[in-house]
């Protein structure tokens, strides 16, 4: 299981204002899968619109990070550059 | 020479890491004879010049070119016309999202012009003074319209709007009328209100900072020659040839395949070569004329047409208890983005806090458009700005509870685990100890004499990873190539060389490391972010173990045994045991000389989209003296300390903090854009626009501190960056204690300051 968490604006634009969900995945993309079940087309906006700390640790939003047993997977919006 | 002390957590392991050998990029350099990017010439190269906006804010009615292309030995002219529509949408590439709807009107004005300097009009002719002539003969009709330029004015209901249909996004209920707030954010955790309530001291103070520019000694240049074919080739000055690639492609519709861009040399970049100017222009001049065609910028193009980094409005008010804890803290950042979106307010508002562990925060940020050239990047964006509001008002706290100002910031100090404002908890150390080493400097309880002040502040930055490739060949006679997609701005040729040759167990000096155009390694995105040390860093050390593996085969061939029976040990191929048999050791040269005969040549590549990078982490403190008869300052002492991770090459490292205090030193006392009243820029030039040079500083001391990052092979992190935080809130506290006076507005420039004593 890992925790996925997002900032209140993401939430509120996308899943109904719920930031926290318990989810089974080994990496990034069962995460993104995941999510993309649970509010279809999120998946894309996770994939265009974020990156991602796992454990603290700050990745870019691929499918390949390994997301280890009880990790807080935490979508922050991308910077902004023009 | 160095001045720098080394704190480090461990022994020296490493025969590379670590050491100081002479720069690869020094004798070209210093002999005049690197290439940067204007020093290209081509056969048949002709000249461009860009007609600029000489308003602040206009409507464009009409723009006729047919005098200009008229005149002889012009080969080409172009206005936005030529450029193909973009569609209104923020997307990547990686961490960062454009607006090309946006980027392409800033490289050639459409509907109206937005700031003084805009680009409206661009001409190729077969020398620059022809080319700027029929620039002048370019006939533009406008409508003038109000303008604005402060970030205050320009979020007033009534002020002058740049896009008469921008709605604000951020705010709820959506707005129904528009304005120049491009869009609201807003991070927060804990409880703040009830976090006041508790506090026995709040101080709450506004803020002004005002817009810099990065101020790279190397103005904006480039080639391009487009072919009948559709190929196109670059050579540009920039912080990211493969970013350039990309951007150019987009806005003039071409394939990615079809442009190769090859890095020039590059004299400072500093965040602002991040972003296209004139690619752009002169892949489309080519284009038209058949001819390569070279533009480069004037200084006052330069400042008036290329991003500085944004000023900004601010208040912060903090909360703590008489032992020093910080109990809430909230601050409102409103940022100029210059003439479009997308200035760095989301930075400013998740470093704000962040070395600190305050369990009640909040930081709401406005970005706003005026009538300025648009932001660029500049050394960790946003976060200096917001941290001289931040660490301004933590110095007051200090001195109301009567502690001292590093105390109170070891107090709080961030530490693995520690929530931060945008979420995610801090996932690395380093914080602690670098406070600390900084506090063991001798300097900080040195007597002060009269007129003279202390001034303490620290400063984050997330620093980056991302994509990067790296490719190494051996050649036959045991010399090593390492080609990276890095333009090399702070040392970074000299650090995968370092770094490659402590994998490989060689000699440095038989390393050579160069960049490669963008058709002769794989993706790598730009040199920004404090990134490539460690993203390009791992890719290169990836790319090195290859090549370990690769030599052991073939020394196991050699020796006619089993692969698995032979190790890598100090430069050697070695048995993995007596058992395997009685074999000298063969040296990464004894083996590049057999390569044809066990397999061809030896190279390896390698990409990766690194992650896991550790957070830059700085601490300062200066010394200085106001004299209160003009308000000058001296800077007597300065003192940074930061954590590095683990330093490759210390010199470089050094230099790196040396240069972003140097830079906020000049973003403190006497950098800003002075607009008129008719909004026309006043100061577009280095005589006027005051950059500190080495006579206004002494020698800057860097204090490196070790704390390696895990995540990357050698322990390195970003340094680039977080050194450019500090200094403006370091000197305002310093200048506060020397003469009870507080400054909350940037520069603190002789006037102000003098002003501000007489009040």
């Amino acid at each position: 299981m890992a925790t996925v968490v997002f900032t209140s604006g993401f939430a509120r634009r996308y899943t109904s204002g719920v930031r926290e969900f318990e989810v089974e995945a080994k990496n990034m993309r069962g995460v993104l899968k995941a999510m993309d079940d649970l509010y279809p087309g999120l998946g894309e906006h996770l994939e265009e619109e974020t990156t991602v700390a796992i454990n603290g640790e700050y990745h870019e939003t691929g499918y390949f990070q390994p997301v280890p047993p009880g990790a807080e997977v935490f979508f922050i919006p991308r910077i902004e550059g023009g | 020479m160095n001045d720098s002390t080394i704190v480090t957590d461990s022994v020296k392991r490493f025969k590379w890491v670590g050491t100081r050998p002479i720069r690869p990029d020094g004798i070209p350099k210093v002999t005049g004879r690197a290439m940067y990017g204007a020093d290209l010439k081509l056969p048949g190269m002709i000249y461009g010049n860009v007609l600029r906006s000489p308003h602040a804010h206009a409507r464009i009615i009409s723009i006729d070119t047919s005098a200009a292309e008229a005149l002889p030995g012009v080969k080409a002219v172009m206005t936005s016309a030529d450029l193909p529509a973009q569609k209104f949408d923020y997307i990547g590439p990686e961490r960062v999202a454009v607006n090309f709807w946006h980027v392409t009107r800033n490289i050639m004005a459409r509907e109206k012009v937005l700031y003084e300097g805009h680009a409206i009009a661009a001409v190729a002719a077969i020398s620059a003074s022809i080319a700027a002539h029929a620039a002048s003969l370019i006939k533009v009709e406008y409508e003038v319209l109000p303008h604005v330029i402060d970030v205050d004015e320009a979020m007033a209901p009534d002020a002058p709007l740049l896009f008469e249909d921008m709605i604000s996004r951020g705010i709820e209920p959506v707005p129904t009328k528009p304005s120049n707030i491009s869009k609201r954010l807003d991070f927060s955790m804990g409880d703040v209100e009830a976090g006041f309530a508790k506090a026995d001291v709040v101080i709450e103070k506004e803020f002004k900072t005002a817009a810099v520019h990065q101020a790279y000694i190397e103005p904006h240049a480039c080639v391009a020659k487009y072919e009948a074919d559709g190929q196109c080739e670059i050579w540009s000055s920039s912080q990211g040839h493969f970013a350039m690639r990309a951007l150019t492609a987009q806005i003039i519709g071409a394939k990615l395949g079809d442009l190769r861009v090859t890095p020039a040399e590059i004299g400072g970049g500093f965040g602002g070569k991040t972003v296209t100017y004139l690619e752009p222009v002169a892949a489309t001049l080519s284009r038209k004329s058949g001819l390569p065609v070279r533009i480069q910028m004037s200084r006052e193009e330069v400042f008036r047409a290329s991003g500085p980094t944004s000023g900004a409005s601010m208040k912060v008010k903090i909360g703590v208890m008489k032992d020093g804890t910080i109990v809430a803290a909230d601050g409102l950042f409103k940022f100029q983005a210059g003439a479009f979106p997308g200035s760095p307010v989301m930075n400013g508002c998740l470093c704000a806090f962040a070395p600190y562990e305050i369990a009640n925060a909040r930081a709401v940020g406005y970005d706003v458009v005026s009538n300025r050239p648009k932001a660029a990047a500049y050394r960790a964006p946003g976060s200096p700005i917001a941290n001289f509001a931040v660490e301004s008002v933590l110095d007051l706290c200090a001195k109301e509870i009567g502690m001292d100002p590093l105390d109170l910031r070891i107090k709080n100090v961030a530490r693995i685990g520690t929530p931060t404002l945008g979420g995610p908890k801090h996932a690395h150390a380093g914080f602690a100890e670098t406070l600390q080493a900084l506090r063991n400097h001798p300097g900080y309880t040195a007597p002060l004499g009269p007129n003279q002040g202390r001034g303490v502040a620290c400063g984050y930055w997330f620093n980056g990873g991302g994509e990067s490739s790296a490719t190494i060949q051996v050649n036959n006679d045991g010399t090593v190539l390492v080609a990276t997609g890095s333009p090399d701005i702070g040392g970074s040729r000299a650090s995968m060389a370092i770094m490659a040759a402590e994998t490989l167990g060689v000699d440095y000096n038989t390393v050579r490391a160069i960049v490669a155009d963008t058709a002769s390694v794989g993706y790598t995105h730009v040199t920004g972010g404090s990134r490539v040390t460690f993203a390009t860093g791992t890719a290169v050390v990836n790319a090195s173990n290859i090549v370990v593996r690769d030599l052991c085969k073939r020394a196991a061939l050699i020796w006619g045994v089993d692969e698995d029976g032979v190790v890598w040990e100090d430069g050697f191929a070695k048995p993995a045991s007596s058992n395997v048999g009685d074999f000298k050791p063969l040296s990464l040269k004894d083996i590049a000389a057999k390569a044809a005969a066990t397999g061809g040549p030896i190279t390896a590549s390698n990409g990766v989209n690194a992650g896991g990078q550790a957070p830059g982490f700085a601490a300062q403190f200066f010394d200085l003296q106001v004299d209160p008869e003009t308000g000058h300052v001296t800077i007597l002492r300065a003192v940074a300390a930061q954590d590095v991770g683990r330093a490759i090459h210390p010199s470089y490292v050094e230099g790196q903090i040396q240069g972003g205090v140097a830079q906020g030193v000049g973003w403190a006392l006497s950098e800003e854009y002075i607009y008129n009243a008719k909004g026309l820029l006043d100061n577009a030039g280095f005589l006027d626009y005051r950059c500190p040079v080495a006579s206004d500083l002494p020698m800057l001391d860097a204090i490196l501190v070790e704390v390696p990052n895990p995540t990357h092979p050698y322990g390195a992190k970003g340094v680039g960056e977080a050194c450019i935080c500090p200094p403006m809130a370091a000197i305002g506290n310093a200048i506060a204690m020397a003469t009870g006076v507080r400054m909350t507005e940037l520069p603190m420039s002789p006037p102000r300051l003098l002003a501000a004593m007489s009040a």
